[in-house]
């Protein structure tokens, strides 16, 4: 009977696993996508997560302007709002600040403007939870959807095995996996998506061949900031937040971002997936504060035995 | 079609290029020779808008390149190679050559252009998607030639295409871009170490010596200069 229990708890963390860390890999993907075209390290990211979710809040709740469109539709359709807002904020933002410490104005400089990016984005970071406090005040929100307690309910038809998908969670996933295929095609596909590849592969060639690299930064950052906020009004639908929800994403995000090897975007998914694996599983054994923890452990081993990351190829940009 | 006039450019305090003047014409292939840390590359990356010039000024084909940003030149027709070939090397080989294609015009001659770069490279046929990291040295050359003549540029500007290769490699490559210049007509400015492959294709030639022109003429008066013969081609030190 043990056994059975034992199956049925290792499938569900599986599943549950799968699920979370799909969302994860959205988030991973947006930060990776930040710095494998600009080679900046943006703290700021977690941010940009939060106001995603509060994006979604405003238009379900706030202010209500999507409510017309029921509780099931209303919070996802939200969540995928959130992206094109904050990737017009991420625009002004790379617009006013970021452009003045990165891109072809830093590039020869000694230190890359690396100490320069450090301060402004870690800056933005302590603005935006600041400033949501006082916008958003500290009482918890969340975009409260039915589906998010309820599940469909599979029978493997061992014992009374049974797995439980959370339906708000699933389409959560499903919404997800198209938003990173989505930017893949964009990237492999399209004349912008190789523009932004060759800006960040070379960009004193790039600008040879008549690419505004400065432009392709602007580009690559608001993506980068919209699809991470897609993946905070995603979180917004079955998790509580605050203003300093950022805090605890940052954690995974850098985790899922290391595990796949800087810089490639499919293997930021494939890690921000492992991610919601680790997660799920620890959860399994330790109790809820120590999840983060053990993300950190998994995190700390691949640093150490596998500097490239796991999905990643070793690096080879000069 | 490219006048540069009194062009002086400051790395910091240290002056790279002092009061050059430079002309090329329509059609022609131009040779700018001279001894390392020169300002050659300099030069180029002036033209091209990655280094802002403390005085002078640049006109192409009537425009003043200095009123407009670096990435907009490549759209007025400039193609530039430059020196280390700068392939981008997470990109394969076709999508590099798209990345030539980026302006307008080169969209526009996209077909003709890429049968004819394959015509004259037939080894980037073969390689098309292979990632252009992965390519030998003579081959990233070819690519990085291949690039910016896939921009259907009205000048092509060539940084050093022969350094590091291996003699044959780099007749080749010499063969190849008098080809180019030969059979299109593309004007063509070239900086090269190899002083004597590199005025012999030339219509003109410059001689550029810590941050000055030194010498200027059609290549016949530039091979007959005693200093030439002495410093580059190294014969005539007895005499
Ligand atoms: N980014 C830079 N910062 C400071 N000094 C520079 C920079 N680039 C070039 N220089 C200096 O400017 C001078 C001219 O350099 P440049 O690269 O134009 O020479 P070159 O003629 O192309 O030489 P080579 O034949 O070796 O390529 C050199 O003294 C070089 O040290
Ligand atoms: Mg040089």
């Amino acid at each position: 009977m043990d056994a059975l229990i034992l199956l049925e708890n290792t499938l569900n963390a599986c599943v549950a696993g799968l699920v979370i860390g799909c969302i994860y890999g959205l988030m991973c993907v947006g930060l990776s996508l930040i710095f494998g075209i600009m080679r900046v390290v943006n703290f700021a990211q977690g941010d940009l997560l939060m106001l995603g979710a509060y994006a979604a809040f405003y238009l379900v709740v706030g202010w209500g302007v999507l409510a017309f469109l029921g509780p099931n539709t209303a919070p996802f359709v939200a969540a995928v709002l959130a992206g094109p807002i904050i990737f017009a904020l991420g625009w002004v933002l790379h617009r006013f600040l970021l452009a003045r410490v990165s891109g072809l104005r830093t590039a020869g400089s000694l230190d890359e403007g690396h100490f320069g990016q450090l301060i402004v984005t870690l800056g933005v970071a302590l603005i935006l939870q600041n400033g949501g406090q006082i916008l958003f005040g500290s009482t918890p929100r969340a975009v409260t959807t039915p589906l998010s307690s309820s599940a469909w309910l599979i029978e493997i038809g061992i014992g009374d095995t049974t797995i439980f998908l959370n339906k708000a969670r699933l389409i959560a996933c499903l919404l997800s996996i198209a938003a990173v295929i989505g930017l893949w095609l964009l990237l492999d596909r399209t004349r912008l998506g190789r523009a932004l590849r060759a800006a960040a592969d070379n960009p004193t060639a790039a600008t040879y061949m008549g690419i505004d690299v400065d432009r392709a930064h602007r580009i690559a950052f608001a993506l980068g900031s919209g699809v991470t906020a897609i993946a905070g009004g995603l979180v917004a639908t079955y998790l509580s937040f605050t203003p300093f929800m950022g805090l605890d994403f940052v954690v995974i995000m850098y985790a899922g971002v290391v595990l796949g090897g800087m810089g490639s975007l499919l293997g930021a998914f494939w890690g921000g997936v492992t991610i919601g694996f680790v997660q799920q599983f620890s959860a399994l054994a330790l109790p809820p504060q120590l999840q983060n923890a053990a993300i950190f452990v998994v995190f700390l081993l691949i640093v150490v035995l596998r500097p490239q990351g796991l999905f990643g190829r070793s690096a080879d940009r000069a | 079609m490219l006048d540069i006039t009194g062009l002086s450019v400051a790395y910091g305090g240290l002056r790279a290029l002092s009061g050059v003047s430079l002309l090329v014409e329509e059609g022609q292939f131009v040779t700018v020779v001279g001894p390392n840390g020169a300002g050659k590359s300099t030069l180029f990356k002036a033209i091209s808008g990655i280094v802002r010039p403390e005085a002078g000024g640049i006109r192409f084909a009537g425009e003043d390149l200095l009123a407009r940003p670096a990435a907009a030149r490549a759209h007025l027709g400039i193609a530039h190679v430059p020196e280390g070939r700068q392939v981008f090397k997470n990109l394969t080989v076709r999508e590099n050559i798209e990345m030539g294609a980026y302006p307008e015009a080169g969209r526009q001659r996209w077909a003709e252009t890429l049968e004819r770069i394959h015509s004259l490279f037939p080894i980037l046929a073969q390689r098309e998607s292979q990632l252009a990291g992965t390519l030998s040295g003579g081959e990233q050359q070819m690519l990085a030639i291949a690039r910016g003549l896939a921009s259907a540029p009205r000048l092509l500007m060539l940084d050093e295409p022969s350094m590091g290769l291996a003699p044959a490699v780099a007749d080749m490559i010499f063969d190849r871009i008098s080809q180019i210049h030969r059979e299109a007509g593309l004007t063509i400015l070239l900086v090269e170490q190899r002083v004597a492959e590199a005025l012999e294709l030339a219509d003109r030639g410059y001689v550029l010596e810590t941050g000055r022109i030194v010498l200027e003429g059609p290549y016949q008066t530039l091979l007959s200069d005693d200093r030439v013969r002495r410093s580059y081609l190294g014969i005539g030190e007895e005499d």
